[in-house]
């Protein structure tokens, strides 16, 4: 799945904001944003309801999605890795929850560090309110960095494991 | 007490909670959305935790999300604002499974007051007026009787449904005659039910609201009603405290009626009891209950001079004495609301998002503005339009609608269009200087007004 531009569409608002565009429309399999200064404008495509200055609607759940490069998480407390080294991809969070490496405590981690990985294997869940969510790699590749502690708080978009695509 | 919150809102109201709870020596934890990252209540806040996606509904509408947040950061209390989760059962029973201080109401009473027809029933049974009505009327004579009884004029609506099918207005009795067919036929085609019912129609309606606190075991105070008529598709737009309109004698039994339904539920926390006011009959009749701290609480601070989300905070942390007595507050000024939105009273009122470029914000004696703006701040998409609100509070009402006119065309917003010119017009036009409009004045006739203005210009 692809995901939209970094930033979200609020770096295009601004970018369009400071421009001498009058209109801007993107498009992708995933989502669409169309942007005008002029209030008379409709959505290209003559859909139902007239889009000015700004319409949007993106998806932005990006469970086990590519990170071409990640949002510096800007927090007083932060501490948690959050750069991809170059070439390598990271596995981000879904929402806020907390981070569990084994299916149940005791167990055999879901991944370590060197393991093989396809894009469907689990590598990790993720419980909010007693509900666990597994999370999954979303790339074939191979384990380079699990980033988080087990049972360790996590926020949406944090950086969970690293991967070597290679 | 409290140690440690988690704000579970955004926005003005989020950075007013910090403040509050600051003041008191509570530790703010601000939950905020991916969108919200860089905003004044996360700079504000002693921690911020990114809960998920801008959409609402995967990030503040989300109480599962909300109450982990407050777990895992250690926060004892939860503050549910306005709006998004705060009327929510299941926040507030969410919370206390988890040991978790939710500062509002008990779950009970908000699932309670929740459901319309549970809330009237409740109303009625401490004897609090309804806007009376008839039960139904099957024939037009049965319609006639029904009306005479409840005094002209009255409303002809149906009894499956809502939205205006099948409602007609008879202000004569013999339109009740050439009305009932119609009425009954809509009704039927609409709802697969022709069944009518009469209710009272009230011509020259005020939306008053009263504010009140309880301490969960029975006792209860008001801090005086807010007159908040100024509305436009039941938005409220302006609104303002006391409502000068009352007489003393239907003023006191508004509260003495307020203060009467919250005890009786043993109500916690604060709250407002909404009611109609009709002008003409010099009376009054509920309409719901809101279990949470509403965007214009701050008229009321105004003019009783009580911080109501300190309030909140020391009545949620069963401080002792934190419920003042009904003898401490006391009402002598008069204090006038107008919220800011991004949105185009020139196009329909289409919301519009974008950077602030600048924000220069009024001040000085009586000038109150509440917001979350500043300069280069980009009000997103995702969430309602509102980016602030103005307050005076003066000696009079006249006054304040003075100073009000002025500190609106002291207002500079940058970047971004904005309500202002229709704030301005509202406040400047002759019927709201006169104190004389309804709630459907805003709608009806000053809105229209204005849009034929621009058109000439």
């Amino acid at each position: 799945m692809a995901k939209p531009p970094k930033g979200d569409i609020e770096s295009l608002v601004r970018q369009f904001d400071s421009s001498d565009w009058t209109e801007l429309h993107v498009k992708t399999n995933d989502f669409e944003v169309y942007l005008s200064t002029n209030p008379n404008s409709s959505k290209p495509g003559g859909q139902e309801n007239a889009a000015a200055p700004v319409n949007a609607s993106v998806s932005t759940s990006n469970v086990g999605s590519k990170v071409e490069s990640a949002d510096v998480v800007k927090l007083k407390t932060e501490s948690a890795r959050s750069v991809v080294p170059e070439g390598m991809v990271g596995v981000t969070a879904p929402n806020l929850g907390t981070f569990y490496s084994a299916p149940k405590p005791g167990a055999a981690p879901y991944v370590s560090v060197g393991d093989r990985v396809t894009a469907d294997t689990e590598v990790c869940l993720i419980e909010v309110m007693k509900l666990f969510t597994p999370v999954r790699s979303g790339i074939d590749g191979v384990i380079k960095e699990i980033c988080v502690a087990d049972a360790e708080m996590i926020e949406y978009q944090q950086l969970l494991v690293i991967i070597d695509p290679a | 007490m409290i140690k440690r919150v988690l704000i579970a809102n955004r926005g003005e109201i989020a950075v007013r909670i910090i403040r509050a709870a600051h003041s008191l020596g509570i530790e703010a934890v601000q939950a905020v959305s991916d969108a919200d990252r860089d905003t004044m209540a996360a700079d504000l806040a002693d921690r911020v935790v990114v809960i998920g996606p801008a959409s609402a509904r995967d990030s503040y509408l989300n109480s599962d999300l909300v109450i982990h947040a407050a777990k895992v950061t250690g926060c004892d209390a939860l503050h549910p604002g306005y709006g998004f989760l705060s009327e929510r059962a299941k926040l507030a029973q969410g919370c206390e499974n988890e040991g978790i201080i939710f500062v509002g109401p008990r779950a009970q009473v908000i699932d309670d007051l929740g459901d319309k027809l549970r809330a009237r029933a409740i109303a009625e049974k401490v004897g609090i007026p309804l806007v009376p009505g008839s039960g139904h009327v099957r024939t037009v004579s049965e319609a006639r009787v029904a009306a005479e009884a409840l005094g002209l004029p009255v409303v002809m609506k149906a009894s499956a449904g809502g939205g205006g099918r099948g409602m007609f207005v008879a202000r004569e009795i013999d339109s009740i005659d050439e009305f009932f067919d119609r009425a009954s036929n809509e009704a039927l085609e609409a709802f697969g039910d022709g069944t009518l019912y009469l209710e009272r129609y009230i011509e020259n309606a005020r939306h008053v609201e009263v504010q009140i606190a309880g301490d969960g075991k029975g006792n209860a105070i008001h801090f005086g009603e807010r007159d908040c008529s100024v509305q436009r598709r039941y938005q409220k737009v302006v609104e303002e405290a006391p409502c000068v309109l009352m007489s003393d004698t239907l003023r006191k039994s508004l509260h003495e009626a307020a203060v009467k339904l919250v005890s009786s539920l043993s109500y916690l926390n604060v709250g407002t009891v909404e009611f109609l006011f009709d002008v003409e009959r010099d009376a009054f009749y509920f309409i719901e209950v809101n279990t949470r701290i509403q965007v214009e609480h701050t008229v009321t601070e105004q003019i009783t001079g009580i911080d109501l989300v300190q309030l909140q905070f020391l009545i949620a942390g069963e401080e002792p004495h934190s419920l003042p007595s009904q003898s401490a507050i006391t009402i002598n000024r008069h204090a006038i609301e107008c919220r800011l939105n991004a949105e185009d009273p020139f196009n329909n009122f289409m919301p519009s998002p974008g950077v602030i470029q600048h924000w220069c914000a009024p001040s000085g004696a009586g000038v109150r503005v509440d917001s979350h703006c500043r300069d280069g701040y980009l009000v997103p998409p995702y969430y309602d339009s509102m980016i602030g609100k103005l307050v005076i509070t003066a000696n009079d009402r006249d006054s304040a609608v003075q100073r009000l006119s002025a500190a609106l065309e002291d207002f500079k917003i940058e970047g971004l269009v904005t309500n202002i010119p229709l704030l301005r017009a509202i406040v400047d036009h002759k019927d709201f200087r006169d104190n004389s409009f309804n709630t459907k004045w805003l709608e009806q006739s000053m809105l229209p007004e204005f849009e034929q203005i621009q058109k000439e210009e």
